[in-house]
C-alpha cells in the first residue's frame, strides 16, 4: 500500500463523510494540506452520562494506513475507563495487527483494514456507551466506575460541561 | 479460535506436508483440476519487517526471517485469478475500496473473499487472517487440503 493509496482512500472517506454526515461526530482535518491528520467532534451519546458534550479528538494515520490503524487521542478532557488521562484511546480495534504475544485478544477484536473513520467512530462511541473495565488505560476511573459510580457521574458531568463551555 | 497468529500452529506449514503437496515447489504434483484457471506465483512482497513487530534493532533476528519466509511460503498456496466481471458479490476491493477492473489479478482466499493481490498480500504478512470474515487463512488452508 502506497502512501498515494492511503492518502487515496482517506480522501474518498472525508468526501463521503461531507456528502453523507454520520449522526454522532462530524469529521474534517486539523490541516486541509494534511489528509493524515482528522479532527473530529463527537457528539455524547443520548442516554449516557456523556450525554450533552461535545468532545473533539484527533485521528493520526500512519502512511500504511489501512494496513495499520491510526492513533486517536482526545483533545476535549473526558473522564472514562478507556481512554488515558492524557486522551489516548485505548480500544482493542486500534491495536495493531500481527502476533498477539500475550495471546488475549482475538485477531477480530484487533485492526482490519476494512475498518474507516466511520467504523472507528461508531467503536468508540459504543465504548462511552458501554466502557470496558477489563482493560481500563485508566485505572482511577475504571476503580471510580466500579465502586463509587456517583464520584465517576460527578466528574463526567465536570467533563461534559466544561465541552460545552469550550464549543460555546 | 482467537488469535490470528498462534504460535505454535499458524505458521507450522510441515503441517501441510505428507498430502499429496509440498511446500517446497513440487507444484506439478498438485491434482490437475486445481491448476485450470488458477496459478500460483510468489507474492507481491518482499522480503521486509514488518513495522508492527520490528524492534529498535533494524536487523531481524534469524527466527523472523524463518518466519516470513514460512509465511511467503504459505501464501504461494492461494490461487489467483483474474476478475471477470460478473462476479455479483464483490465489485471492489474492501482493504483500497476501489473497483477490481475487469481482467484485474485477484488472490482468492479459501473463504472465497477475493481482494486485490498486493493489497491482500501486504495485510497477510502482518495478519493471516481473512478482513472480511475473520477466517485464518492458515487453518482454512490445512482444511482445504485434508479434503482434496
Amino acid at each position: 500500500m502506497s502512501e498515494l493509496q492511503s492518502s487515496l482512500l482517506l480522501k474518498k472517506q472525508l468526501a463521503e463523510l461531507n456528502k453523507n454526515p454520520v449522526e454522532g461526530f462530524s469529521a474534517g482535518l486539523i490541516d486541509e494540506n494534511d489528509i493524515f491528520r482528522w479532527e473530529v467532534l463527537i457528539i455524547g451519546p443520548p442516554d449516557t452520562l456523556y450525554e450533552g458534550g461535545f468532545f473533539k479528538a484527533h485521528l493520526h494515520f500512519p502512511k500504511e494506513y489501512p494496513l495499520r490503524p491510526p492513533r486517536m487521542k482526545f483533545v476535549t478532557e473526558i473522564w472514562h475507563p478507556n481512554i488515558e488521562k492524557n486522551g489516548d484511546v485505548c480500544i482493542s480495534i486500534l491495536h495493531e495487527p500481527g502476533d498477539d504475544k500475550w495471546g488475549y485478544e482475538k485477531a477480530s477484536e484487533r485492526w482490519l483494514p476494512v475498518h474507516t473513520v466511520e467504523t472507528i467512530l461508531i467503536s468508540v462511541i459504543s465504548m462511552l456507551a458501554d466502557p470496558n473495565d477489563e482493560s481500563p488505560a485508566n485505572v482511577d476511573a475504571a476503580k471510580e466506575w466500579r465502586e463509587s459510580y456517583t464520584d465517576f457521574k460527578r466528574k463526567v458531568a465536570r467533563c461534559v460541561r466544561k465541552s460545552q463551555e469550550e464549543c460555546s | 479460535m482467537g488469535n490470528c497468529l498462534k504460535i505454535n500452529s499458524s505458521d507450522d506449514i510441515s503441517l501441510l506436508r505428507g498430502d499429496s503437496v509440498s511446500i517446497h515447489g513440487h507444484q506439478d504434483q498438485l491434482p490437475h483440476e486445481q491448476l485450470q484457471q488458477v496459478f500460483y506465483p510468489a507474492p507481491s512482497v518482499s522480503i521486509m519487517p514488518i513495522p508492527a513487530s520490528s524492534t529498535t534493532n533494524s536487523h531481524m533476528s534469524e527466527e523472523d526471517q524463518i518466519k516470513i519466509a514460512k509465511r511467503i511460503g504459505l501464501m504461494q498456496h492461494l490461487p489467483i485469478g483474474t476478475y471477470d466481471g460478473t462476479t455479483k458479490k464483490a465489485r471492489e476491493c474492501v482493504i483500497c475500496m476501489i473497483e477490481f477492473c475487469r481482467d484485474e489479478a485477484v488472490r482468492y482466499l479459501p473463504c472465497m473473499h477475493i481482494y486485490h493481490v498486493h493489497c491482500i498480500d501486504d495485510w497477510l504478512m502482518r495478519s493471516l487472517t481473512c478482513p472480511s470474515c475473520l477466517e485464518p487463512v492458515d487453518a482454512a488452508l490445512l482444511t482445504s487440503y485434508e479434503t482434496t
